[in-house]
């Protein structure tokens, strides 16, 4: 399917540096075209790996719910087992998987807070954590005022 | 030219062309100087900075009963989206403290704190000499020209919270805490964090919970400028001309700005590799203030510092997807790691 996807949003970031940023005289314009080109990349390359993300971080989560389940009040027990007796979503379905994701880290919220949690469940809890930090795919991509450094006076 | 506006035109208004700022600032001076006549403006120009206000610089020139006068201005209205929830009278009424402080900050003029004026709350200060850089403690300047400046913002940092608080009516302006320091900041930025969330963030949870936990006492309560870094500064040759941005600024523990600066995440802007570390700002900091600065309480500032950050993040997302800000920011994931792993070196 040509152009695809990733086609077209590579082929926009080229004309939005080399064609239009170069006309943009204004600074404040010129610091937010330069922002949305480098997010649009960022976006070029995230794009594939979002449903996949999702997928992952949706079955990671609901096994971290089953680790902290034991130690946690009733009340919410009863609702993680409903979540996780849920079917899983269609693996392509972006939405459905992000529905799910939505609902699992809203569980996981609320668990991670509660009192009695033990030092195994905590170090699960980092562990979780700091590997969904480390697998996100889309990233805040830092620009710098146009042109740097911006003189304030 | 008419300026006659009602409160109720304010609000989220979207970046008016030059003609309207101007027009809004005639009125502005109008009111405050009732005697000001031949009210002219030039040089007005939207700069690229500020992620939370819109920044305008222009040149006015004013005659009243004092006689004639010519001033250059930065005028700082609230932008219809932004990073921070702040107030413009607080900041004016910092800005107004300071003068004759030994701070370095502008003069400040007139305050419009409801957009009466200019559509959208506003400060017009002096535009003081010096360039921001928020890169200047590694930028192309010697490592001796570098590592002056560095000393130099520390020395500024300790001169602001030795700011006689009290004396100068902040008390009243501002509020002191009511407990611990920590406690009143984590409160504040956990309200922030809930109003603006726009899904669950167990991350942010799960630290807020460590935060709350471990909260510090404090050493003083001092005037903390809350968001102190090179990018918050002017500088011309070797010296600081101008600490700026002072919205956020309240009264507080002196390790929050400390803690903001030393904080991991904002290494790049605030040290100078293998020679102005962690180790030696808070060795400058002890030896110029006089304060004792337990590690313990200083790593629950850098979280915490990190934890805000987090909040502000999640903040600009919220007005991106609102479609008032027009900056596109991520929920800020590069900052959980640097947080858990200074929560488990935690004693």
């Amino acid at each position: 399917m040509k152009p695809s996807v990733e086609d077209q949003l590579r082929g926009t970031c080229r004309i939005l540096e080399n064609v239009v940023a170069p006309c943009v005289g204004d600074p404040f314009a010129r610091t937010i075209l330069d922002n949305l080109a480098a997010n649009l990349r960022m976006l070029t390359g995230a794009l594939p790996a979002v449903v996949r993300f999702l997928r992952d971080d949706n079955t990671a989560t609901a096994d971290l719910l089953g680790v902290l389940r034991p130690s946690l009040p009733a009340a919410l027990r009863a609702r993680i087992d409903a979540a996780l007796a849920e079917p899983a979503p269609d693996a392509v379905d972006g939405a459905a998987l992000e529905a799910r994701n939505d609902r699992l880290r809203g569980l996981l919220a609320e668990a991670v807070v509660c009192e009695g949690l033990g030092a195994e469940q905590h170090r699960a809890i980092v562990r979780l954590m700091s590997e969904r930090a480390a697998r996100m795919p889309m990233r805040y991509v830092p620009t710098v005022s146009h042109p740097p450094p911006a003189a304030r006076p | 030219m008419s300026a006659d506006r009602s409160p109720d035109d304010a609000g989220a208004a979207a970046a008016p062309p030059d003609a309207a700022v101007a027009a809004g600032l005639e009125a502005l001076i109008r009111q405050e100087i009732p005697s000001a006549r031949e009210i002219g403006f030039a040089g007005l120009v939207r700069s690229a900075g500020g992620l939370s206000r819109e920044n305008w610089r222009i040149d006015a020139t004013w005659v009243d009963a004092g006689g004639r006068h010519a001033h250059r201005l930065m005028l700082m209205r609230d932008a219809s989206g932004t990073l921070l929830n702040t107030e413009r009278a607080r900041e004016f009424a910092v800005l107004r403290a300071l003068e004759g402080s030994g701070v370095p900050a502008p003069r400040v003029f007139w305050v419009d704190p409801d957009g009466r004026w200019l559509g959208a709350p506003s400060l017009v200060m002096e535009r003081m000499p010096g360039s921001c850089d928020y890169m200047v403690l590694n930028g192309g300047r010697t490592l001796e020209e570098r590592l002056a400046l560095a000393r130099a913002f520390i020395a500024l940092m300790v001169a602001i919270h030795a700011v006689d608080w009290r004396a100068r009516g902040l008390g009243e302006a501002l509020g002191a805490p009511a407990g611990r320091p920590s406690l009143t900041e984590l409160d504040h930025w956990r309200d922030e964090y809930r109003r603006v969330r726009l899904e669950p963030q167990p991350e942010i949870d799960y630290i807020e919970a460590w935060l709350r936990r471990r909260a510090p006492e404090a050493e003083a309560v001092v005037l903390v400028h809350g968001d102190f870094k090179p990018g918050n500064a002017l500088v011309e040759d070797a010296r600081i001309t101008a600490k700026l941005d002072w919205e956020i600024a309240h009264l507080g523990d002196p390790l929050e700005d400390l803690g903001w600066i030393t904080n991991p995440a904002r290494r790049r802007e605030h040290q100078i590799p293998g020679h102005w570390e962690r180790r030696e700002i808070v060795a400058a900091y002890r030896e110029l203030s006089g304060r004792r600065v337990r590690e313990e309480d200083l790593l629950w500032w850098n979280v915490f510092s990190c934890w805000k950050l987090s909040v502000i993040q999640l903040t600009a997302v919220a007005e991106f997807v609102a479609g008032r800000y027009d900056r596109v920011f991520q929920t800020p994931f590069w900052l959980v790691r640097t947080m858990l792993q200074m929560m488990e070196e935690a004693p």
